[in-house]
């Protein structure tokens, strides 16, 4: 199944189920959107209820906000983060603060979708990774789908849910052909095990969990060790209950993350394992991340300024050799 | 330049290689053809050779250690000039306690000794500080007697926890027997007395793992054992020949039958029956623990003599691929344990094969195990004919 595909899925069957879901954005409508996810719903549902708006980000999430107060479920999608910088003011300030400012009499039943990421040659002003903006909201919650299955299971329950929702999607993802999992009992908070291991946990997220899996095997071979994989999946909240039991087992953590480093969503992970986990660590936290430059057009720059899995697989190696793996 | 010599692909079910042995040493001048190692595959122990000139640079392999196929195994400097580049083979300042694997693919390595990064100032990971404490060791005092590395990892403390409470035969022990040393409750020093105790009363077997050859093995019998097959028991008459060996005379008779029979000398190849113009007849030899079938090439075109000179040689010699394939036709022998008669399993893709038992009274009992794909109970009813024919006959020997 195509990611884009378990996308539209996810919100054809939330649609259908429930007359008060909502979609709105720009050319999510007649056109199908930017990268197809809303492909076919124009038609099947009308313009009532599936939105084409105008190119005006705060007004998309205010709109939906007020949507969200008189009772729908809108789904507000966003062409890029870097364009969600727009629309900030109404996702801080008014979808994340209404139920406990109205002492939870409002609720902002509300997903946000957007893209983030490197691309290719999208040049800095397309290409942020903002997760470490909106996880430091309090009143948000903060989900990063980077396979099929969560795309599909994931998005249902974000739109499902009744506090506002930011749900990030890679745009390098779109097209990609990927597994299926059909789930039971799932729970949109939960970190995924990828790969088991028992030498080294990698977390990662989105776009990333590839890079690192295809890393894996001349770090596995190098160093003569397993490596455990745990896709985080809900960056708000972080799911430390699987990272403390897999960095138990493993006594050591690597992140990579495709963000600049400072000030990166990894600082928060290792910050949270450093607090909580740090006399179950053998070696310091490894961060693998972005540089701390704006990311560069040059298809070159640009892929010297992301991790990539050579560099992620000689980073690994190296500092498992400095720290006795 | 450069010259890479790679762990070589040996056969084609290779997928890793072991270096057995190393023959040069870092610095030796090396000639086209020389050996410099030799490698352990999944069939056999054969010789590596190089292909240019030059001087050792860096034997990237240690003896022992097994490397995937392809995985450079020693770098020959090829422009001997070049004399200084090659010189200062110094030790690398280490500063990992662990010894570099040398499976480190080209990219990887040349980062790592490129950028030698300053290892973290400190005693010991949070990790191996809690569990040094749990068991009261000093990591201060053992760093400062060279026991411990610094910094110290959990794994270090670990290791000296055993030391403490096990003896080093006892550890032995611990290690054949693949027991977790946990299931001993540490509050005095363990004997081996004790653990093999432990291994009697709980019955644990002793694991040796399977040698590439042994793992061959296993493949051919069980490639062979689903092939369509049937038996023909004989008995033919041979007399001993003073000096001979009797293998040889069966080989010399086998092969000489087999050029008048060309389905013995086929392969099944896909939509075809290959026909080879010469009688290659594979051989069990039994070396130490293991067994291998060693191919006997033209033997239409040997003498008796040659073909025992030829068994003489290949017991003590170290086997290159070709020694191993060709063949089409099969001989075991166990007649000299005084087997009487057995039937024995085809080899690879030979058509047939021939097993031997104990020459009594000038006769020797013979079972052909024959694959009905390529040879059907007519054609063989022929060539046992013949075969029997010339084991009578006098003219051969």
């Amino acid at each position: 199944m195509l990611y884009r595909e378990a996308l539209n899925n996810a919100i054809d069957e939330m649609m259908a189920a429930d007359e008060s879901v909502v979609i709105l954005g720009e050319d999510v409508g007649r056109y199908g959107g930017s990268y197809r996810v809303s492909e076919g719903l124009f038609a099947k549902y009308g313009a009532k209820r599936v939105i084409d708006t105008p190119i005006a980000e705060l007004s998309i999430v205010g709109n939906a906000i007020g949507m969200a107060i008189a009772g729908l479920r809108p789904i507000a999608e966003i062409m890029t983060v870097n364009f969600s910088l727009l629309a900030l003011d109404q996702i801080i300030n008014h979808a994340a603060k209404f139920r406990y400012m109205s002492g939870g009499k409002m609720t902002i039943p509300l997903t946000i979708r957007m893209p983030g990421g490197v691309s290719k040659q999208l040049a800095a002003q397309h290409s942020e990774s903002y997760e470490t903006i909106y996880t430091a909201i309090p009143g948000l919650i903060v989900l990063a789908a980077s396979n099929a299955t969560y795309a599909y299971y994931g998005l249902k329950a974000a739109i499902a849910l009744n506090d506002p929702v930011i749900f990030l999607e890679h745009e390098l993802l779109y097209p990609m052909e990927m597994e299926f999992k059909p789930q039971e009992n799932f729970d949109p908070f939960k970190a995924e095990i990828v790969k088991e291991g028992k030498d080294l946990t990698i977390i990662t997220y989105l776009k990333m969990r590839y890079d690192v899996l295809q890393a894996i095997p001349t770090i596995e071979q190098t160093l003569n060790i397993t490596v455990e994989v745990v896709d985080l999946n809900s960056l708000r909240p972080l799911d430390m209950s699987t990272i403390t039991q897999s960095i138990q087992k493993t006594k050591r953590v690597a992140i990579v993350e495709e963000d600049h480093k400072t000030g990166g969503y990894g600082a928060e992970v290792i910050a949270r394992i450093s607090e909580e986990l740090f006399y179950e660590l053998d070696a310091p936290p490894l961060r693998i991340a972005g540089q701390d430059v704006p990311i560069p057009y040059n298809r070159t720059l640009e892929l010297a300024s992301i991790p990539t899995p050579k560099k992620i697989a000689q980073k690994i190696i190296q500092w498992g050799r400095e720290n006795g793996l | 330049m450069d010259y890479k010599i790679v762990m070589p692909v040996l056969s084609d079910t290779m997928q890793k290689g072991k270096l057995i042995r190393w023959r040069v040493h870092e610095g030796d001048i090396v000639h086209k053809g020389d050996v410099i190692a030799e490698v352990e595959s999944d069939k056999a122990i054969m010789e590596v050779q190089t292909f240019q000139d030059g001087i050792v640079k860096k034997l990237l392999v240690k003896e022992g250690e097994e490397v995937p196929i392809q995985t450079p195994i020693a770098i020959i400097e090829t422009d001997t000039n070049k004399k200084e580049a090659l010189k200062p083979q110094q030790p690398q300042t280490s500063i990992s306690p662990k010894e570099e694997p040398s499976t480190v693919p080209p990219v990887i390595q040349e980062l790592l000794t490129t950028s030698p990064h300053p290892l973290p100032q400190g005693e010991a990971s949070a990790a191996a500080k809690k569990r040094a404490a749990e068991l009261g060791i000093d990591i201060q005092k053992l760093q400062s007697q060279k026991q411990l590395p610094t910094p110290a990892h959990l794994h270090d403390i670990e290791e000296i926890a055993l030391k403490r409470y096990f003896t080093p035969k006892a550890l032995k022990l611990l290690q054949d027997y693949n027991i977790d040393p946990k299931t001993f409750r540490t509050n005095h020093k363990i004997t081996a007395q004790e653990i093999m105790n432990y291994i009697k009363e709980h019955n644990i077997p002793y694991s040796v793992p399977l040698s590439a050859n042994r793992k061959a093995v296993i493949q051919t019998v069980e490639y062979a054992a689903k092939k369509p097959i049937y038996f023909v028991f004989e008995t033919f008459v041979l007399k001993k020949v003073p000096n001979y060996k009797i293998t040889a005379i069966l080989l010399k008779k086998l092969g000489d039958v087999m050029q008048k029979h060309p389905l013995t000398r086929a392969k099944l190849e896909q939509e075809y029956l290959k026909i080879y113009p010469h009688s290659n007849i594979s051989v069990a030899v039994a070396k130490g623990e293991e067994l291998y079938m060693v191919v006997c090439k033209n033997i239409e075109e040997k003498s008796l003599e040659e073909i025992n000179i030829w068994l003489q040689e290949i017991k003590d010699k170290t086997y290159i691929p070709q020694d191993l394939l060709g063949s089409t036709f099969g001989i075991s022998n166990l007649g000299m344990f005084g087997i009487e008669r057995f039937s024995a399993m085809i080899n690879k893709d030979d058509v047939g094969i021939a097993a031997f038992g104990a020459l009594k009274d000038n006769t020797i009992a013979v079972t052909f195990t024959f694959d009905h794909r390529i040879l059907n109970g007519l054609d063989a009813a022929k060539f046992i004919q013949d075969c029997k024919k010339a084991f009578q006959g006098e003219e051969n020997v």
